[in-house]
């Protein structure tokens, strides 16, 4: 309610400061919104407090008014963050209203980065709160592929150095087994598994990426007893849903991340494309998974079986995948009529 | 470029009753006109510190319609001209909104940190500038050069305000780097040999940065090693571009070198995101999984028999069994289609050259059938209701592939080619 402020002593010692929307100075102003009278109430106060530096309780609960009508307000967090360092606040307790206002704003990413910004202190936090995952796990529980809860979910990692905890292969699988299409949770087992892990190594989406471009995603020590297990991973997850184009893609980074060829899938990708055979002639063909037949066109293209392979990229084309007949079009130019050096590089693509 | 990109295709031939559907302008001048000349509803209270970014759309969108000069008068401009260099910062760059602004009088140097410019809005705030005829002459140019290096990171990566005792606030992702390599290509200019003095970005880390972005799938995520993410693709591929517009001998990126394995593999990124899953079947839960296949089958390959569980799956249907009339863009892989990313994907390939690999034919019939709104404006999917951003960036995918009643528009400065000219006749540009 309007007014709240004016009229709780507390408050007596400030005077706000209104919005300027330059409207005295001759400006028209743009996106004007037709703002709340508490709004405009609250951010009057919140200017005030901010020009006098003020370090406070009331100005700490200041911004959690403002935070609640604006938590994109991009100051109130940074001042937000900077009372409870000053005022020495038990950053558990402050977790525990971030949550309540996680769950309320879903979309917001301003406060994953107030999170980590309390997360980052080595001081309060020199191990991971014991509740932390579970608290993530109860985002996922609203929206799975939540982007902000997922890129703070790689900080910690990181952070803490969780790569090879149960926990973190456990939650993935979980996700996994109730929704297999899940980009989101095929990522973060990328990083797990192949991530960078060095206090001094960048981070990165691939290993190795600011090597040459043609070591660039290549591991420089392959642990190839995990790379067996990931690929038979991938395997047990595309046979649920051979149309999920995250375990494909998922595969194809592990041959890469390992120095390995896409050739050892030919078998697997052949068997969702079965040939109808009259006389020993190919005469139809059934098809199980678009992203087999892309596989074996890429496969053929690197045993120099170019006409194999435009015979696969042309089934996309014009009968399985007419979204992208444009694009399959242009990989069939470079099989066909462009330098072997482009030929493969649209086989690995 | 015409919309059809030549060929029609097949479906939407052989469908007798299907209408020819049709960019309702007139509406759409009426909602950006709306949103210009009236209060925005209290629902963007939300949105408060993005009042920057909503002013780029309401003129921004006027403009591309071709409205802009027709439908405001000359002190209309001069007044939004006015509010835009009311938003500069005395130390330079603009922010967000004036939400911060606690005056002049009361500004020193221990709470100015309070006020900060903000890097995506000195972008921003500088192209509706333009887009206004303004000559920017007003804007502490140079300040604004010198704050840019401050604003970035040792990893490379660029952040949003500067905070207290000069540390670099806010999340490191690829909007503040494109929009920090904006900024220094619209005030730079061909001017470089006059700005020795003034230290310049660090371009190289910059570039190493986005690169270190790109995922294992092709796309480019947010920061290193998340979810390769369409919006932060653009942003990426943006950021690219303008430092490879001011540049003569740089060595091009991989990124943006036809033929590498970078390059090829995210124009496959971004080809894989049009997509006929638009989320409006009316038994789908909101939001979660999209339309799955059958899973009955053991999650156990290993100990299955391969060729059982094979018989088991269906056949796909075909272009001939299951006709498709509209395709939109997903933002990530196996997500629904979505307004904003007919945008996003389409402006990434412009940039790459690679506008033609897309179906224009049923991302249209998607925007202009699914999204578009009978108020005017779109939405951001199926049956929602109109706002600012997903209006403008409806328009824009438009507007690449030719829409009538459109103006031309830039990928990367995402303002019409008309503003752009305007932007190289200042004496920097010359």
């Amino acid at each position: 309610m309007a007014g709240t402020y004016a009229s709780d002593p507390e408050w007596d010692s400030i005077q706000p400061i209104p919005l300027d929307d330059g409207s005295d100075s001759g400006a028209m102003p743009l996106a004007t919104i037709a703002y709340a009278p508490e709004y405009l109430e609250v951010t009057s106060y919140l200017r005030a407090v901010m020009a006098a530096n003020e370090m406070s309780e009331r100005a700490l609960k200041l911004t959690e008014d403002v935070i609640t009508m604006n938590p994109a307000h991009y100051t109130v967090w940074i001042y937000r963050a900077k009372i409870l360092f000053a005022l020495e606040k038990d950053l558990t307790e402050e977790l525990e209203w971030l949550n309540t206002v996680s769950l309320k704003y879903l979309k917001n990413y301003q406060i994953w980065h107030h999170r980590q910004v309390l997360m980052t202190s080595k001081e309060h936090f020199p191990v991971l709160p014991a509740t932390e995952l579970d608290f993530l796990m109860e985002m996922f529980g609203q929206d799975s592929k939540n982007y902000h809860v997922w890129t703070y979910r790689h900080w910690l990692v990181r952070h803490f150095k969780l790569w090879d905890t149960p926990r973190e292969t456990q939650d993935v699988d979980t996700l996994l087994t109730s929704d297999v299409r899940n980009n989101s949770a095929w990522n973060h087992r990328f990083m797990l598994r192949f991530g960078p892990r060095g206090d001094n190594e960048p981070d990165a989406g691939m290993p190795n990426s600011n090597a040459p471009p043609e070591e660039k995603g290549k591991l420089p020590v392959v642990d190839e007893d995990l790379v067996d297990m990931e690929l038979e991973y991938a395997k047990s997850k595309i046979v649920c849903a051979p149309e999920n184009r995250s375990p494909w893609a998922y595969a194809r980074g592990v041959f890469r991340a390992a120095g390995r060829s896409l050739l050892e899938w030919k078998e697997f990708a052949n068997a969702f494309v079965a040939e109808k055979l009259e006389d020993g002639k190919s005469v139809d063909v059934e098809v199980k998974s678009t992203h087999a037949l892309e596989w074996l066109a890429d496969v053929h293209a690197q045993e120099d079986m170019s006409a194999d392979a435009v015979r696969m990229l042309t089934l996309l084309k014009e009968k399985y995948d007419p979204i992208r007949k444009n694009y399959w079009d242009y990989r069939i130019n470079m099989v066909e009529g462009h330098s072997s050096q482009n030929v493969q590089v649209a086989a690995s693509a | 470029m015409s919309r059809a990109f030549g060929e029609s295709n097949l479906v939407v031939e052989t469908d007798p009753i299907m209408a020819e559907p049709v960019f309702n302008r007139e509406r759409h001048i009426k909602y950006f006109l709306r949103c210009l000349k009236t209060f925005l509803p209290g629902l963007y209270t939300s949105n408060d510190s993005n009042r920057m970014l909503l002013a780029f759309f309401a003129v921004s969108g006027l403009d591309l319609l071709g409205e802009l000069y027709n439908k405001t008068t000359l002190e209309e401009r001069q007044g939004y001209i006015e509010w835009i260099y009311h938003c500069q910062v005395p130390s330079g760059g603009f922010r967000g909104f004036t939400g911060t602004n606690f005056g002049l009088e009361k500004r020193t140097i221990t709470n100015e940190a309070w006020d900060p410019a903000n890097v995506p809005s000195t972008f921003f705030a500088l192209v509706i500038l333009i887009i206004l005829g303004d000559d920017l002459s007003r804007v502490k140019r140079l300040e604004c050069l010198q704050w840019l290096p401050k604003m970035q990171r040792e990893d490379g990566s660029f952040g949003e305000v500067l905070g207290p005792h000069q540390k670099i606030e806010g999340g490191g992702d690829l909007r503040f780097c494109c929009f920090g390599a904006g900024t220094r290509y619209l005030l730079r200019g061909k001017d470089g040999d006059n700005l020795k003095e003034i230290e310049d970005i660090d371009v190289d880390k910059l570039v190493a940065f986005i690169e270190a972005c790109q995922t294992y799938d092709g796309g480019i995520a947010e920061g290193p090693f998340c979810e390769s993410h369409s919006g932060h693709t653009y942003c990426g591929i943006g950021a690219l571009t303008f430092l490879g517009r001011l540049s003569d001998n740089h060595k091009q990126t991989a990124l943006l070198s036809p033929g590498t394995e970078g390059f090829e593999s995210l124009v496959k990124w971004l080809a894989a995101r049009q997509t006929s899953e638009l989320g409006d079947e009316e038994d789908e839960d909101e939001g979660n999984s999209e339309p799955d296949e059958s899973q009955s089958l053991p999650d156990q390959f290993g100990k299955i028999h391969l060729e059982e569980s094979f018989h088991k799956l269906a056949n796909l249907p075909t272009l001939t069994t299951q006709p498709i009339k509209y395709a939109g863009f997903n933002g990530r892989c196996n997500k629904y289609a979505d307004t904003c990313y007919s945008f996003w994907n389409t402006a990434t390939l412009a940039m790459m050259d690679r506008l033609q690999l897309l179906d224009a034919d049923r991302n249209r019939q998607y925007l202009l059938e699914k999204t578009q709104h009978i108020v005017g404006g779109f939405g951001k999917s199926v049956g929602e209701p109109p706002d600012l951003l997903h209006s403008y960036f409806g328009m824009v995918s438009l507007a690449f592939q030719g829409e009538a009643g459109l103006e031309t528009v830039d990928p990367v400065l995402c303002a019409s080619h008309r503003a752009v000219q305007h932007l190289h006749t200042l004496s920097w540009w010359k």
